[in-house]
């Protein structure tokens, strides 16, 4: 007999309000939201994406009250609280409740927030269980999310019940404190592992097949292997592909930093845009290969500051390499470019070539994120 | 106004064209995979007919067609030349455009101009059974209707991304009699290697090559049989070529510019060859325009040296422009062009700038598919769509030189196999691929050469 599955199901239920109310993000900021006249929305949101799971052989774990266990309880549900909270629920509470998951032996994390939801789970779930996120918070960059609450619910039973491939993505979020302030500072914070249906499952008999993300980030990685021996330096920007092509190359690399590449072995490792100005300096010259950060498409100004419009520039920006998988290039419709100077972003932006496999590119729209607006971005 | 050029059946020509007697350099020599030595015929005959090797190593100019071969081409053949009136005037052009339409064959495309001749040798030298591959399926339902018409088994080896993606092809290739399996496969020593590497590949030309000359090799009297590359093949598809000259000369025409699609070359060669002499002798002024996918552009920036015909090096050293024979080009919606190498003859021609190439990508070529299929009704393959891209767009070029420049189009086949690839493209789905040259030539430069 197959074991009965486990899901540890938590509920941000403050993720969301302050979106609503002008807050750009909840942290901290509950009892203000409340008072600008918030509601709750990710128990709404929770609730349509479990109606997506009636009748799913699974048994779920959860935390009490409002972080999951009302939600479970009105969908029908076989559950079990785990965790409760002492008081009204925090990000704290969030963490513990997950940590209880993994020594459970949770085969799936599903949570109801936004990005400092995701953050708080995958940094105790790290990759020991795979987490799809139900979109409920006001920003919503990481890679764990589906496209809606409903969506959500169609992958928890897709990876159930017919085991969807998993890959790796990255946590991200914005620094609410100073995005509050006006400046919008993304960063990466962690890789989790995520179950997907390809965007591209009603043609992907046609087109991938079934083929694997993972797979054609190695394939990404070998060709680059292959390019890079021609004894440039190569700036590598953050992210699971550009790792995986250090990983081939069998040189270090920091998943969330900036490195510098050449001739097979790292040079500069963790580097800033000092370090990256002054081996420029040194080399003469270098290239830059950058891959799409997150849910949105960001190539260039959001989670590698350090690949700055003054490295752009005197690297040229004709020596800009971008790499992406065939599905991440099917889930963003443009790739953005967000440098924060804007006459770059526009000579960057056009139709480009993306390599997304071994010899193999794309033409991909990239734009400037100036000029497609803060809106259309993303859920900012 | 005409807009049928036909022959009758006793014009189809009696003779094919070997351009190997009109060529500038002379073709450089299949090398023996493992001596590197060129070729001897003896060493085809594993897997070849006679015949067949004959015609591959001839270098007459002229050489005769059997008369049972020309009793089958009969069926279809000749091919209607169409004069693209409702086109013309859609794009309110001074040029006139043709196209020569191959698929009116019974099995939609061109590829069974080869097919008959090559199970026609294999069954005069009492072969029983024929092992082959096929990329978008036309070649395999081709050469399974004519080891049905001489009564010889056949198996096709057919790129997995085209066999899920058309799974009628399967269906008419049962009907004539063939089996037909997806590649790679477990049947043979080549598909299992790369299964274990690649277990959800969607396959490509190369591997499938592989696994039917195996088969060829391994099983008793089976011989292999090739839909495109090869000089018979070429050859045989001169029959195009010549009707075209002929129906021309009816309505007091030749071509300024002919278009055709190529992706290992079979069609096109077959349309220009027979004018390839008019044009080195006679020093007339017409272009030849091989038309290809971005996606996998061998003719336009591949590198001119010899390379294996497929993945597993099992096949002779050709020179021809190639991608490298490990490249396996991105699932692109023209199946049948997906191809890391190209014809000898014809990159000896397109070296030689007798031939040119321009390379499209394939949101552009549905278009220009899309508008033709509105203009003249017929639903264009979407390798066959590559050469109305370009003729388009030179019509329109027209319009502003006025000049009524004739424009020919080779038409290889129908689309009715591949409708699921147009309404990909009307949901845009589509996927415009590059080939990254530089970045390709750069990890190249430092590869130790074979």
């Amino acid at each position: 007999m197959i074991p009965l599955k486990k899901v540890g199901f938590l509920v941000n239920p403050i993720a969301g309000m302050g979106g609503a109310v002008g807050l750009k993000g909840t942290d901290g900021l509950a009892a203000e939201a409340v008072a600008r006249g918030a509601v709750p929305v990710s128990p709404r949101r929770a609730e349509i994406a479990l109606a997506e799971l009636s009748g799913v052989d699974a048994l779920f774990l959860t935390a009490g009250g409002d972080m999951g266990e009302s939600a479970l309880r009105k969908s029908g549900q076989r559950y079990q609280v785990v965790y409760r909270p002492p008081q009204e629920p925090t990000a704290e509470d969030t963490q513990k409740a997950s940590s209880t998951f993994i020594e459970e032996g949770v085969d799936l994390i599903v949570f109801c927030g936004g990005d400092g939801t995701a953050r708080d789970v995958s940094e105790v779930a790290g990759l020991q269980a795979p987490i799809i996120g139900i979109p409920a918070g006001v920003k919503m960059q990481s890679g764990v999310f589906a496209v809606s609450p409903k969506a959500a619910g169609e992958l928890v039973r897709g990876y159930l019940e017919e085991g969807l491939l998993i890959r790796e993505t990255e946590i991200v979020d914005v620094d609410e404190e100073k995005y509050r302030a006006g400046t919008l500072d993304t960063k990466i914070y962690g890789i989790a592992a995520t179950p997907y249906k390809p965007a591209l499952v009603q043609e992907r008999k046609q087109i991938y097949s079934s083929r694997n993300e993972e797979e054609f980030k190695e394939e990404i990685a070998v060709f680059a292997s292959e390019f890079m021996r021609d004894g440039s330096a190569y700036i590598l920007g953050a992210g699971t592909t550009t790792a995986k092509i250090a990983e081939l190359l069998g040189a270090e690399k920091t998943l969330l930093g900036v490195d510098v590449i050449q001739n097979g072995r790292t040079i500069c490792r963790d580097a800033s845009e000092r370090d990256l100005l002054r081996v420029i300096d040194d080399e003469g010259r270098a290239k830059i290969i950058v891959s799409p950060i997150g849910a949105q498409g960001f190539v260039l100004g959001r989670g590698s500051q350090q690949i700055s419009p003054e490295v752009l520039r005197r690297a040229g920006p004709e020596n800009l390499i971008i790499v992406a998988t065939p599905h991440k290039l099917k889930e963003t419709p443009h790739l953005l470019v967000d440098t924060g100077d804007q006459k770059l972003d526009e000579t960057i932006s056009g139709r480009r070539q993306v390599i997304c496999g071994y010899r193999i590119a794309q033409l991909k729209d990239v734009e400037a994120s100036s000029r497609v607006g803060m809106d259309q971005s993303g859920s900012f | 106004m005409r807009t049928k050029i036909l022959l009758d059946e006793e014009e189809m020509p009696k003779r094919w064209y070997n351009v190997a007697a009109d060529l500038l350099t002379p073709l450089d020599p299949p090398l023996h995979p493992q001596t590197g030595e060129p070729l001897k015929p003896e060493d085809l005959e594993m897997i070849f007919p006679k015949g067949l090797i004959r015609q591959e190593m001839s270098m007459e100019r002229w050489i005769e067609i059997p008369d049972e071969v020309r009793d089958i081409l009969r069926l279809w053949r000749p091919t209607p030349l169409f004069r693209a009136h409702r086109l013309e005037e859609h794009l309110k052009t001074p040029a006139k455009i043709y196209y020569k339409y191959e698929g009116v064959s019974p099995a939609g495309s061109h590829k069974p101009n080869t097919a008959v001749p090559q199970a026609y040798y294999n069954m005069k030298e009492g072969i029983e059974r024929i092992a082959t591959e096929t990329g978008a399926g036309q070649w395999g339902s081709a050469l399974s209707m004519a080891t049905s018409f001489f009564e010889l088994e056949c198996r096709v080896y057919m790129v997995r991304a085209s066999f899920d993606q058309k799974p009628y092809r399967k269906s008419i290739m049962q009907v004539w009699g063939a089996e037909c399996v997806a590649s790679p496969s477990e049947l043979t020593n080549a598909g299992r290697m790369i299964l274990k590497e690649h277990p959800d590949t969607g396959g490509s030309l190369g591997i499938a090559i592989s696994e039917a000359v195996e088969d060829a090799a391994t099983h008793d009297n089976t011989n292999y049989a090739l839909g495109s590359v090869l000089n018979h093949v070429l050859l045989h598809q001169t029959v195009e070529g010549q009707e075209l000259k002929a129906q021309l000369a009816i309505v007091d025409d030749y071509p300024d510019v002919i278009y055709g699609c190529v992706g290992g070359g079979s069609n096109f060669p077959g349309m220009v060859f027979p004018f390839v002499p008019d044009k080195l002798k006679e020093n007339k002024e017409i272009r030849m325009v091989a038309c290809e996918p971005s996606a996998c552009p061998t003719l336009t920036k591949g590198l001119f040296t010899y390379d294996f015909g497929d993945t597993a090096r099992l096949t002779p050293l050709l020179k021809m422009y190639t991608l490298g024979h490990d490249f396996i080009p991105p699932s692109i919606h023209a199946g049948g062009l997906r191809y890391h190498g190209d014809a000898p003859l014809l990159c000896n021609l397109v070296h030689d700038r007798v031939i040119e190439a321009m390379s499209f990508h394939q949101n552009e070529v549905f278009k220009a598919a899309v508008t033709f299929a509105r203009t003249e009704g017929i639903l264009p393959a979407p390798e066959a769509s590559h050469a109305l891209k370009p003729a388009i767009d030179d019509a329109i070029a027209c319009k502003k030189t006025g000049e009524e420049k004739t424009i020919v189009i080779s038409l290889s086949g129908h689309g009715h196999f591949d409708l699921s690839s147009y309404d990909a493209y009307f949901a845009g789905n589509l996927v415009d691929y590059e080939y990254p040259e530089e970045l390709v030539k750069q990890s190249l430069a430092k590869v130790p050469k074979f």
